[in-house]
């Protein structure tokens, strides 16, 4: 059985209460893209702000005050250029100050850099960064939860273009022969590489048959429907079935900025402050429209 | 159990790779031992620990990955497989996913050098140059099959990554008697005393050394031999030491390209050091893919035989010696 006794009992949210959280997470990465001089990959930290909020709010099973504890949870930040969005995520959790976050970020000596680094950041499970790293070590991390008998999951964030690395299905092979079914992925399938649209130089589709053919559980929601997401996570098979399960989440890249929405040069970028007045309208546009 | 064997035997070092691993396997209950489908020498080892063997099938990437995300639990992961697949194909996972974190991954294999008769896609010629390359990582080189355990069970107790090169490993001669060296990863070994020359190398071609000093000890020539199976952290001091005691004559023989491996280790510390040599002769690989033919045959046609290193040390010695050189 799992053990969530420790864990969030202080902190449960709400579909709504995510959803609001969500929204802070996307404001604070626009704050800090609008304070750091250099590039942020904004476009694929804004397509999976969604999911970090899910999953650091609802989903895993950690705690920042105990993160050497060998129950928690771990997650694997395949997507390393997302680490900002982990960053703050994981801030709003309590593992990190978001201040320490603006005030530092890359910058000399500082722990929050462009990809994770456990050494320097210790609370971040892996060192990534470079693509299609992420699920080995997931894999790696399931099969020594398998053997010492624990419970918790293994969870990987992968983007959709990373999965055109052959290592990421060298990976997928080796979880389906090891019946890994505390190995969860998350997908964010926002449909852009950098440079080219999804389908366009690249095909993906079919694509959930392709992560069907290697053996996994499959389950596809609305990466941006919190409702979905949290539904997606409850319903998680037991950590001791024997299927790995990926959850491939539809976003957008860029999503909640109109300008950055869809948009390859949103890949990566910078706000000077009126371009950041003008996302964090935009940003407050979205929310209102998809209240209504 | 240790494995018994006898001086100047044949000894497979894959077989003491398998049987060092089943025994370790039984102290270490965190050790595991995986690899791309190159598994036949450690059955003993999954057939003890089947639940800490994972055999991945043809995927090197996924199986360092796999390696490197069991350290971060605090496992201690030995890939086994073939040089040429693990340093080069892997090669970033090891960097990235094992070196940068610093996890104590072991990563063990053949075929390093021309050995085998595989062909270039098979030789790791260039692995030593990649390896040492890398922060974080340990570089060694074993001939001595025997050695190869005492290697593997130092390397439990280390914190970091650790590359472990063999040549082919199915037969291997044993080189030193129990107890005859201190074997420590880091230090190099003096495996025959001497004072005219120094000849260094690692791995498959110590034997070769000592069979060119054996040689030249004919002619009244007294030919030290220092296997440096360590290559990163390497053992500046022996160095400075062979300069000291043997004239600043300096022959480096390895089964690896001739430049990036040993010898390029040595002309480092040589710089660094500001070490004054009377000799430098360096006996490797070419840029060359080397085509097929046996281990010896190769090694001769690209001019790192037996022959050669005993031209190349009678060349070292005809030096005058240093200071008087200058």
């Amino acid at each position: 059985m799992r053990d969530p006794a420790v864990w969030l009992t202080d902190d449960d949210p709400s579909v709504a209460e995510l959803e609001d959280r969500a929204y802070e997470l996307r404001s604070k990465l626009l704050h800090l893209c609008g304070t750091y001089e250099g590039a942020v990959h904004i476009g694929g930290d804004l397509s999976a702000a969604d999911i970090f909020t899910a999953l650091f709010h609802h989903g895993l099973n950690v705690d920042p005050h105990d993160i050497s504890n060998p129950r928690r949870d771990r997650f694997v930040l395949s997507k390393g250029h997302a680490a900002v969005c982990m960053y703050i995520a994981m801030s709003m959790r309590g593992f990190f100050s978001y201040d320490g976050i603006v005030d530092t970020y890359g910058q000399l000596d500082s722990a929050y850099g462009m990809h994770p680094c456990k050494v320097q950041l210790p609370g971040v499970e892996a060192s990534t960064g470079s693509l299609g790293h992420g699920l080995p070590l997931a894999v790696g991390m399931a099969l020594s939860a398998r053997h010492r008998g624990e419970q918790h999951r293994v969870v990987c964030l992968l983007g959709d273009g990373e999965t055109g690395e052959g290592s990421v299905w060298e990976a997928a092979m080796a979880a389906r022969s090891n019946e890994l079914g505390n190995l969860v992925a998350f997908v964010d399938r926002n449909r852009q590489l950098m440079t080219s649209f999804a389908e366009e130089r690249v095909v993906f589709e079919p694509y959930p048959d392709k992560w069907r053919a290697f053996g996994w559980d499959v389950v596809q929601v609305d990466g941006h429907d919190m409702g979905q997401l949290v539904g997606a996570i409850d319903a998680l098979p037991a950590t001791d079935s024997d299927r790995p399960t990926v959850v491939i989440c539809e976003t957008v890249k860029g999503k909640g900025v109109d300008f950055m929405e869809h948009n390859l040069a949103w890949h990566a970028g910078s706000l000077g402050a009126a371009d950041l007045e003008r996302a964090m309208a935009a940003l407050a546009a979205s929310r209102k429209k998809e209240t209504v | 159990m240790p494995v018994t064997f006898t001086f100047g035997e044949m000894l497979s070092a894959r077989s003491v790779i398998g049987t060092t691993l089943a025994e370790l396997g039984e102290t270490h209950d965190n050790l595991w031992v995986l690899t791309p489908d190159i598994g036949a020498t450690l059955v003993e080892f999954r057939d003890k620990y089947p639940d800490r063997f994972l055999d991945v099938g043809l995927a090197e990437q996924a199986c360092v990955g796999i390696a490197a995300g069991l350290a971060y639990d605090g496992n201690i992961p030995v890939v086994s497989g073939m040089l040429p697949f693990l340093s080069m194909r892997a090669l970033e996972q090891i960097r990235s996913d094992v070196c940068y974190p610093n996890l104590p991954v072991k990563i063990i294999g053949t075929h390093g050098g021309l050995v085998g008769n595989g062909g270039s896609t098979h030789y790791a010629v260039e692995d030593l140059a990649l390896m040492c390359a890398l922060t974080n990582m340990t570089v060694t080189s074993v001939g001595d099959p025997a050695m190869v355990g005492e290697v593997i069970r130092q390397s439990m107790t280390m914190a970091g990554p650790l590359y472990i090169r063999l040549a082919v490993g199915k037969k291997d001669k044993v080189l030193y008697a129990e107890g005859e060296h201190d074997i420590r990863i880091g230090k190099g070994i003096v495996a025959r005393q001497g004072t005219d020359a120094t000849i260094f190398t690692h791995g498959t071609t110590v034997a070769q050394a000592l069979d060119a000093a054996d040689e030249l000890a004919k002619d009244g020539r007294s030919v030290r031999v220092v296997d440096m199976f360590t290559l990163k952290p390497i053992d500046a001091e022996l160095i400075a030491q062979c300069a000291e005691e043997t004239h600043g004559r300096f022959v480096v023989l390895e089964d690896h390209l001739a430049y990036g491996g040993l010898a390029s280790r040595i002309a480092d510390v040589v710089a660094d050091r500001g070490i004054h040599l009377s000799a430098f002769e360096r006996l490797g690989i070419p840029q060359v893919y080397a085509g097929f033919g046996e281990d010896e045959q190769l090694r001769d046609k690209h001019g790192y035989g037996l022959a050669a290193t005993v031209a190349a040390t009678r060349r070292a010695i005809a030096q005058p010696a240093w200071p008087t050189s200058h």
